[in-house]
């Protein structure tokens, strides 16, 4: 049975936030290769915290990520206020929780509509979306701009709002604006009634799976600013935690294709956000709220990440009367904070982000100034579980699939968790490469049916020196090559200028095979084999050699002066001289070729 | 009145800024009247190396890759308009200018070998001609529109230099410095998001930047004046836009005060 090598490769990940990549390598059947990896370059907030004043904290912290900023402003204060020993108000404490309702109303929003709703209608972006279904569209939109609002009441605005302060709030709305939102709320909430039965509705995939949940957990309500640190008892004995005691059970590790860390749970990869929330949750939800969960006819909890987009809905029908219920006793108070007098010592904030636990802990000096912080977002503790998802769903999916279905499915899975790759404080863009050795790809059959035998050319590019002999000692291993030398039809050459020599050699050919040291964006020494659709779409990393193959072959084929039937094969280099490959590598090369030419 | 095509690149963000186009509700859905968007990652639309009229650039350059990517961004645009703090002034994230950051990621990374990072976030304009800047932190969608507007009339979008305390006044807020002696940056900082944290009762941060002939001198001194300490008036500037010329000058003439007197 010959190797069926099949590797996917997306540049950018669309409709996530921020820049991901995924590599995925499948070989006779089974992955051999999976890894999320995160490029989002780091930004080092919990470095430039430090010797901040306290007060400078909440506005730091919200530019960690745009689209949750509340999130981090609310970790942030309540680690600081339980430094400093402060007891905040129930008007303050009711209203961040309106706040924070906002920010998951505009949120799960946005992710349900722009971008997880058109991967299960089948379209591109909301925009294709919206001329066939306007109606689900604009209620998407008037909902998001709902959420913005409510942010916006308490914030000024609703990216990087500028309310929020260590003790409460600057500035309480008055009852008008108050008033006007109220019944706005009021008005939207069979809005979101019917927004949870259009995701039940929609086709989502059958994919049970084994995990742990994650979830902050409160005594009298759905958990939003408070809570203790909860999972179900599905991989181990549930844990019940106060936040403090996180680092006991959770650990971050680096790993080398990403910069975000890696949390694991006692060694095993976990689930944060809304499904998770909700399986370990929903007995806390106003029985209003419970009712049209069951009226979904999806059982929570629930094994299938897909239902996320329901729980997302859920969560969003759950904000919207919470919100109103709170907003009904609104009057406004004397002051809108509590004075706060620094203390040194050492705290924690846990808050649950629309996509799940976020942990702050924070060390402060007697002036307010800090000396320490660490912050673990939420993708960061999702993304073992995203890859451990990808693996069994791409394998219950099946992997002789063809390479843009697995690449959609792959796509689709990542965005259940709604990855917020931005928030790289210590953290995508999604490569997926898919290479399918395919026959009739690579086996020159067309020409076989006009000539009885097709011409095979073996073209080793390079000089004698360093990597880039690399093509040819890969030639030179072939020559050699006892089977080989009863193949007639088969011609060996040597290049080393890679334009018009390459052009030249590429002519009166039916079957090429070049051989070249590659600077592609992957690991050295990787093997990497490009057919001709592939070349023209390959986009070299540094070096200027592998850039003049690439443009000749181009520009060959554009001027139709040569086969179509190529193949670029080699090493990758990563463009970085200080590496050279092994003999071992080397041989799995030539084998490559030699397969290539037998076939 | 043709349309435009338009092109939403990021680069090291919070990703705040594109959501002045996603937070537009109802708008969002009019805009493919006027604009044709043919690269929009966060949005869908994935085309990287097309050619349009206008590539909006959010993010600071701050990986080696970056300097690749905003070279052939710009040779696909007619006109290349930073939005937000990040790609007009490095952000805050330029704060790692200030420092070592090979021993900050030594901090956070166990493995720092494998995090590829330049020492430095800077501006857009440091490697590439940018033709308008959207100041703040974040934009908001007004300006973004505005700007759209402008050029789809074929005119330069508007640039606002006045102060934040203009706005306070034109808004009949009560001056925050003078009543309450508030350290508020107001006097310093562009206008154009109407006064929010002074009409909250707060002080301005100066998150659209500095702006124009900001006498950055004398209000440092008056903070001196209200009581702050060296190394707070150095953090008052160097915030946000702490990259920007004259913030950036002013902060690293208190902090070396700062030190100078903790010796």
């Amino acid at each position: 049975m010959p190797n069926k090598t099949i590797k996917i490769n997306v540049p950018v990940l669309a409709r996530v936030e921020g820049e991901g990549a995924l590599d995925l390598e499948i070989i006779n059947d089974q992955i051999t290769d999976l890894k999320l990896r995160i490029y989002e370059p780091p930004r080092f907030f919990e470095q430039f915290l430090l010797e901040r004043s306290y007060q400078d904290v909440p506005d730091m912290v919200a530019r960690i990520c745009g689209i949750c900023p509340v999130a981090y402003q609310m970790s942030a204060v309540h680690a600081i206020e339980s430094i400093f020993q402060v007891k905040i108000t129930p008007w303050i404490r009711a209203m961040r929780r309106v706040m924070y309702c906002g920010e998951w109303l505009q949120s799960h929003s946005l992710h349900i509509h722009m971008l997880a709703a058109p991967d299960f209608l089948g379209f591109n972006s909301i925009l294709e979306m919206s001329k066939e279904y306007s109606h689900e569209v604009s209620r998407g939109l008037a909902l998001q701009t709902l959420g913005n609002d409510l942010i916006s009441l308490f914030g000024g605005r609703s990216v990087h709002p500028v309310g929020v302060r260590t003790g409460g709030f600057f500035h309480a709305p008055s009852q008008k604006t108050v008033d006007a939102i109220r019944k706005r709320l009021e008005e939207a909430q069979y809005e979101t009634e019917e927004l949870v039965r259009w995701t039940a509705s929609l086709d989502l995939p059958d994919d049970q799976q084994q995990f742990t949940s994650v979830s902050l957990r409160h005594p009298d309500e759905y958990p939003l600013n408070e809570g203790r640190i909860v999972s179900d008892a599905i991989q181990g004995p549930g844990l019940d935690l106060d936040i403090s005691e996180y680092d006991k059970h959770f650990v971050e590790q680096h790993i080398p294709h990403s910069t975000a860390l890696h949390s694991l749970l006692d060694g095993k990869p976990y689930l944060v956000g809304p499904l998770a929330r909700l399986n370990l949750n929903s007995d806390k939800l106003p029985a209003y709220v419970q009712s049209i969960m069951e009226s979904s006819g999806i059982q929570f909890p629930s094994n299938n990440m897909f239902h996320s987009i329901v729980a997302r809905a859920i969560e969003v029908n759950y904000v919207v009367s919470e919100a109103l219920q709170l907003l009904n006793q609104y009057k406004k108070p004397d002051s809108p904070y509590v004075e706060c007098k620094p203390k040194s010592g050492i705290g924690f904030g846990c808050t649950e982000a629309p996509r799940g636990l976020l942990w702050h802990q924070y060390e402060m000096d007697s002036q307010g100034k800090v000396k320490k912080a660490r912050i673990v977002p939420p993708t960061s503790q999702n993304q073992a579980r995203i890859e451990q998802d990808l693996r069994q769903s791409l394998i219950t999916l099946g992997l002789n699939q063809k390479e843009q279905t697995l690449r959609l499915h792959a796509e689709k899975v990542i965005r259940n968790y709604d990855p917020c790759i931005s928030c790289a404080t210590h953290f995508l863009r999604l490569d997926i490469k898919h290479y399918q050795e395919k026959e009739e790809i690579i086996n020159p059959n067309n020409a076989q049916q006009n000539n009885a035998v097709p011409r095979i050319k073996i073209i080793g590019v390079g000089s004698h020196h360093g990597n880039d002999k690399l093509g040819f000692e890969t030639l030179q291993l072939l020559k050699d090559d006892k089977q080989l030398a009863n193949y007639t039809n088969v011609n060996y050459v040597s290049i080393t200028s890679p334009g018009t020599q390459l052009m030249d050699a590429l002519k009166e050919t039916d079957y090429a095979i070049i051989i070249d040291a590659i600077a592609a964006h992957d690991e050295p020494g990787k093997l990497i084999k490009l057919e001709a659709s592939q070349i023209t779409a390959f986009k070299p990393a540094l070096s200027s050699h592998g850039l003049g193959v690439i443009e000749a072959i181009k520009l060959g084929l554009a001027l139709k002066q040569i086969p179509h039937n190529i193949v670029l094969i080699g090493l990758n280099t990563d463009g970085n001289s200080d590496w050279t490959y092994t003999e071992t590598q080397l041989q799995r090369l030539v084998n490559a070729v030699r397969q290539l030419i037998i076939r | 009145m043709s349309k435009i095509s338009v092109s939403v690149h990021k680069f090291s963000s919070c990703d705040g800024c594109q959501l002045a186009f996603l937070n537009l509700g109802k708008d969002l859905l009019s805009l493919p009247e006027f604009i044709e968007i043919r690269h929009f990652a966060e949005a869908g639309p994935i085309d990287i190396e097309s050619s349009v009229d206008i590539a909006f650039v959010e993010g600071s350059i701050s990986t080696p890759d970056d300097l690749q990517r905003i070279k052939k961004i710009r040779e696909n645009s007619n006109y290349l308009i930073t939005i937000g703090a990040c790609a007009t002034s490095g952000g805050i994230q330029a704060l790692r200018n200030l420092a070592d950051t090979k021993s900050w990621i030594a901090n956070i990374y166990a493995k720092p070998e494998y995090i590829n990072s330049l020492d430095s976030s800077t501006a857009i304009s440091d490697h590439a001609k940018v033709d308008f800047e959207l100041w703040g932190c974040p934009i908001n969608s007004q300006q973004l529109l505005s700007a759209i507007r402008s050029l789809l009339f074929g005119v330069a979008p508007l640039k606002d230099s006045s102060k934040v305390c203009m706005e306070c006044k034109r808004r009949n807020i009560v001056c925050l410095m003078v009543t309450k002696g508030v350290p508020c940056m107001g006097p310093v900082t562009q206008a154009g998001c109407a006064a929010l944290c002074p009409s909250f009762g707060r002080d301005c941060y100066a998150c659209y930047g500095p702006g124009e002939n900001a006498n950055t001198t004398a209000l440092a001194n008056r903070f001196a004046g209200l009581g702050l300490m060296p190394e707070e008036i150095a953090q008052r500037f160097l915030f946000i836009n702490n990259n920007a010329g004259s913030f950036k000058q002013e902060g690293l003439r208190w902090k070396a005060q700062s030190i100078t007197k903790s010796k």
